[in-house]
């Protein structure tokens, strides 16, 4: 059984926010507009952290990608009253949109804030409306939405690797934000691999993850930006 | 007097509703649809009309250009036959209305069930060969539970990200 992980090499990331863009067309995740993002309603399943270091002008920006860690010691599943955030076989931290109260405990026991709670039903303009992904369900309001690690392109890819007699290929199931990266600085693939390329980069000396010290244990790596 | 003239209104209130459903059910599809014939008579399998099923997500509704194979002759006293026609004759598509739908948030795929899980069509679908009339509802109420028993009749992964998306 496959473990998935995500590495992403902050010495490759320019911080163009492609990763942003693919996931909020991917996962038709609502654009709620200036005035509920002013609000602090502002939706993103990947967002950039942007770091700034130093006074002017020797100022040093930094850019830190934030997916859904998928954690292995979860705290946001031990919260939930109803079972809709739970870790599957494979170490993806699942969230079962129709299965969700929206009762936010686990936005508040996410020590990432991750989650973002979906104030405004899902309401496109006609031109986008067409254009929505329809691999991806278009949430209610009043739930509670992270990043899936692209579920739906996995279960495509099971599917076909099944009616092939085979397992899934490295790179055959990539999310929206590791296909989209032009510098490549987001590598995917199964950690319980010790072949496949994010087993090799998690044992460079760059490596850290978030928030290490508090034991939940991300199985979303960070390689280091070099001096 | 009086309550007989409203037994005879009640009774023609309950006639016209009556005559509004029988109506609504028999133009719910724009074609008189023959399953049986077709299995029957014409010897055809699923799979000849339903032709994505072994390969795709979604089944496929035949349409004029599955149709149009064999009904290109106007020349016909079956006026359902005839509405065939014209539609393959004017180029227009069938206007089928969907009557299987699965939720947005659940991955149903007639490859994952047909080819890989080796499902008859008649597990969800009902004996559809014996079908006179089109669909006008689902053979089944599409749920969760429907589904969920099944999986664990046959052992199958009940993981919710299985199929929620």
């Amino acid at each position: 059984m496959a473990k998935w992980g995500m590495v992403i090499d902050l010495n490759k990331c320019t911080g163009c926010a492609e990763c942003v863009a693919a996931c909020k067309t991917e996962n038709n995740i609502a654009i709620v507009g200036k005035e509920q993002s002013e609000m602090g309603r502002t939706m993103l399943w990947m967002d950039i952290l942007t770091l700034y270091e130093g006074k002017y002008p020797d100022v040093k920006v930094r850019y830190l990608p934030r997916p859904c860690l998928h954690c292995d010691n979860p705290p946001c599943i031990k919260v939930c009253p109803v079972r809709a955030t739970y870790k599957n076989e494979e170490g993806i931290i699942a969230q079962v949109f129709p299965q969700c109260i929206g009762c936010r405990y686990c936005m508040a026991a996410c020590p990432y804030t991750v989650k973002c709670f979906n104030w405004t039903a899902p309401d496109w303009p006609d031109e986008m409306a067409a254009a929505l992904n329809p691999d991806v369900s278009a949430r209610p309001a009043g739930i509670v939405e992270k990043c899936t690690f692209c579920i739906h392109r996995l279960q495509k890819a099971k599917e076909q690797a099944a009616v092939e007699k085979r397992d899934i290929r490295p790179g055959e199931y990539l999310p929206a934000c590791a296909e989209s990266c032009p510098t490549r600085a987001i590598s995917f693939g199964d950690l319980d691999d010790p072949k496949s390329e994010v087993s090799g980069l998690i044992r460079s000396p760059r490596m850290f993850r978030l928030l290490e010290e508090i034991g939940t244990e991300p199985k979303v790596y960070y390689l280091s930006e070099s001096e | 007097m009086v309550s007989r003239r409203k037994f005879y209104l009640f009774l023609f209130v309950f006639l016209l509703f009556l005559g509004i459903v029988v109506w609504a059910q028999k133009n719910f599809q724009p074609v008189q649809y023959n399953h049986k014939l077709h299995v029957e008579d014409a010897g055809l399998s699923c799979t000849d009309c339903h032709v994505n099923v072994e390969t795709h997500e979604r089944a496929s509704i035949p349409n004029i250009a599955v149709c149009g194979d064999c009904h290109d002759d106007p020349e016909t006293d079956n006026a359902e036959i005839k509405k065939v026609v014209s539609y393959v004759q004017e180029e227009s598509r069938i206007p089928w209305q969907t009557v299987h739908r699965v939720r947005d948030y659940a991955y149903f795929s007639h490859r994952r069930h047909v080819t890989l899980g080796q499902l008859e069509c008649e597990t969800c679908h009902g004996n559809v060969s014996a079908r006179e009339l089109p669909f006008e509802k689902p053979y089944v109420e599409i749920n969760m539970s429907w589904c969920i028993d099944c999986h664990e009749q046959r052992a199958v992964t009940t993981d919710c990200y299985a199929c929620h998306r």
